[in-house]
């Protein structure tokens, strides 16, 4: 345990420290294409991410017990997919996608809301009944994300330094297991984090070629957590359940996605945006 | 099998050691006043921040964060729902830091549990505060940039899209479905029409009037949205447009590709809102510009879209830099906005404007300009 903290935390200074302090050179007009590519990426995940709350929260409105439970994990990849921009808005991602342990009485508590919500009551306690004003709200709350990420001019700095958030966030509190405790689904999040990743670096990596190594280093990064997750993949194209993931790989993973946040967090030093 | 070696038991010792210096370590994290070297020290315990309250000058700013409850943290500070920073993952026990460049205002920030009361943080005027705010960098219009750069994207796609459903009424020959989509169909052109119509060649085949054409109707280069609006409104048939329908389609499409691959820069971002509201003003609303159907009060508020979002981004730039430009700008929109909308809801179609209402309307939009032209004088970078 103690080991573990002092990664992330040794990480997190890294990160806060040093990364503001590498402004190599001042940003440049050519993040103006990767940036507003970025944006029509979540413009098309938030879009996506109504369309699936609608069929998900429709199914639990209905009673319908198995097909809301075969919809839970696909239809949060669009959400976990674009997470750094979602949680720019504390209040709806407070209330989309907290864990009950964010709260006083975790589970019994009012503010308890959301995807963890139902996820809870689906598997948990194994009936969607109850469920219904949390999938009413959960369907809102998407909505309004939706609206004001349209409306929402995208920080730069959000942006670049959003990949390695994302691999950060899988390091300390993901990898471990928690996020989707109820119904173990969490391989289809850290899919869709390391894909949101990648989308960040893939639109980012023309401006950083010149540094080859640093570029050979990252792909190869990202091709063995690709190898290791597709290990994992189901033939109807999801995953299987986190239990089944060996202690080899998720140490495989784990220093997979600390190298990751790590070298991907000098992006915006590298970039003029530290 | 041999029995366990020396190093093992040195090993084993080593490690208990290891384990109460760990511990000793998170207890004098949890229960000392550590010093920092950051602006600010914000202690997290299990139910709040010490201090509650912070004030602190504007500017680049550091905080030392704390975790001295016994659950993995996050500290954010909030400006409403907005978060402006924050550091994620903090272990119990240990500390991280964050540096942000605060402006003056009020602010939240997060302590603990999200069920947790938050903190205050006042952040009051300094000479580095209103430095930072009035320097016009390159960095502040990146975001701009993108997001127009979005817009285009949208609505070039939005008009091709609009051109399909126009061409297949007319192919369906459907005069009524027609007409409707054509109405539909200048709406997207007409919001990135100040981008769009510095592309000439393409701009020449989709949106030339009749008027400025020596054979004026019967001109073979009068073709696209105008050629089209002829024959619906005025010959009343869709015969003969199919071909335009379809020249149109693949111009839009053109254009959709040209205006995503166009750079971006400040100064043509600066310019943009204001020329197309001086076209407006000068040309357009004086003489209308949609002689058969006669909605150009739609068009112009599409117009205004296109403007608005153009000046809004602007605004981003220039609030921090002249606060009464960026008022100004907000006021002179608004009343051309509503000038619009207010002939909207008196007249069907433009020819029953009379010239005193369309000037009154050039006025505020001249108006408009004005305050728009004073953008790059303020924030115009090079």
């Amino acid at each position: 345990m103690v080991g573990k903290y002092l990664k992330t935390t040794a990480l997190a200074l890294a990160l806060g420290g040093w990364a503001g302090m590498a402004g190599a050179a001042d940003p440049s007009l050519d993040l103006v294409g990767p940036l507003s590519d970025y944006k029509i990426y979540v413009a098309e995940n938030t879009g996506k991410l109504v369309e699936d709350v609608t069929a998900f929260t429709a199914a639990v409105k209905a009673g319908e017990l198995d097909k809301a439970k075969s919809l839970f994990a696909p239809t949060r990849t669009s959400y976990e997919k674009i997470e750094p921009i979602a949680e720019l808005f504390s209040d709806l991602d407070s209330s989309i996608d907290a864990r009950a342990d964010d709260f006083e009485k975790a589970e019994q508590d009012p503010e308890f809301t959301g995807f963890h919500r139902i996820e809870y009551g689906l598997w948990h306690e194994g009936s969607t009944d109850g469920l219904g004003e949390y999938a009413d709200k959960l369907l809102a709350d998407v909505q309004t994300l939706n609206d004001r990420i349209n409306a929402l001019t995208f920080p730069p700095e959000v942006v670049v330094g959003g990949a390695a958030v994302l691999m950060e966030e899988v390091a300390a509190t993901k990898i471990s297991g928690e996020e989707d405790r109820y119904s173990r689904t969490d391989l289809w999040d850290f899919d869709a984090n390391f894909e949101g990743a990648e989308k960040i670096y893939t639109l980012l990596r023309p401006m950083v070629a010149a540094d080859a190594e640093f570029t050979s280093k990252v792909d190869g990064n990202f091709k063995a957590v690709a190898d290791v997750l597709s290990k994992y993949r189901t033939p109807e194209g999801g995953f299987v359940s986190y239990e089944e993931l060996t202690d080899t790989d998720r140490n495989v993973l784990s220093a997979k996605v600390n190298t990751l946040a790590e070298d991907l967090a000098t992006l915006r030093g590298k970039l003029g945006l530290g | 099998m041999t029995t366990p070696s020396k190093g093992i038991y040195l090993a084993i010792l080593g490690a208990a050691a290891l384990a109460v210096a760990g511990g000793a370590a998170f207890w004098y994290a949890s229960q000392q006043k550590p010093q920092t070297v950051a602006d600010q020290l914000v202690i997290v315990d299990a139910a709040t921040c010490q201090p509650a309250t912070i004030t602190i000058p504007g500017g680049r700013r550091s905080f030392e964060i704390v975790n001295a409850s016994d659950r993995p943290i996050e500290w954010e500070i909030l400006d409403g729902v907005m978060v402006v920073a924050e550091r994620e993952n903090i272990a119990p026990g240990f500390r991280a830091t964050l540096q942000v460049a605060l402006q003056p205002g009020e602010y939240d920030i997060t302590c603990g549990l999200l069920s947790n009361p938050r903190g205050k943080l006042t952040v009051t005027a300094s000479d580095e505060a209103t430095a930072a705010a009035s320097e016009v960098t390159l960095r502040k219009f990146l975001g701009p940039l993108s997001e127009y750069r979005v817009y285009l994207v949208m609505q070039g796609n939005a008009a091709v899209k609009c051109a399909q459903t126009l061409r297949d009424a007319i192919a369906a020959g459907d005069l009524d479905a027609a007409r409707d989509a054509w109405r539909q169909a200048r709406l997207p052109y007409r919001r990135i029409e100040p981008l769009a119509y510095r592309i000439s060649d393409l701009k020449n085949a989709i949106d030339p009037s009749a008027a400025y054409l020596a054979g004026r109707e019967d001109d073979p280069a009068f073709t696209g949205y105008h050629r089209i609006e002829y024959g619906l409104f005025s010959q009343n048939s869709t015969d003969g447009l199919q071909p335009v329908a379809d020249k149109l389609l693949t111009d839009l499409e053109q254009l959709a590709a040209r205006l995503k691959a166009l750079p971006l820069d400040p100064a043509l971002l600066t310019a943009l809102p204001g020329d197309m509201t001086s076209q407006l003003a000068q040309a357009r609303v004086p003489q209308g510009e949609n002689p058969y159907a006669g909605n150009d009060l739609q068009d112009f508020a599409a117009s205004l879209e296109g403007i608005a979002k153009l000046s809004g981004l602007l605004r981003q730039v220039v609030a921090s830099v002249d606060p009464g430009l960026d008022q100004g700008i907000a006021q002179d929109l608004q009343a051309a906005q509503d000038g619009v909308a207010a002939l909207q809801s008196k007249h069907r179609s433009y020819g029953d404007v009379p010239p005193a209402a369309r000037q009154a309307l050039a006025t505020d939009l001249t108006n408009l300009a004005d305050s728009l032209g004073k953008l790059q004088p303020v924030i115009g970078i090079n």
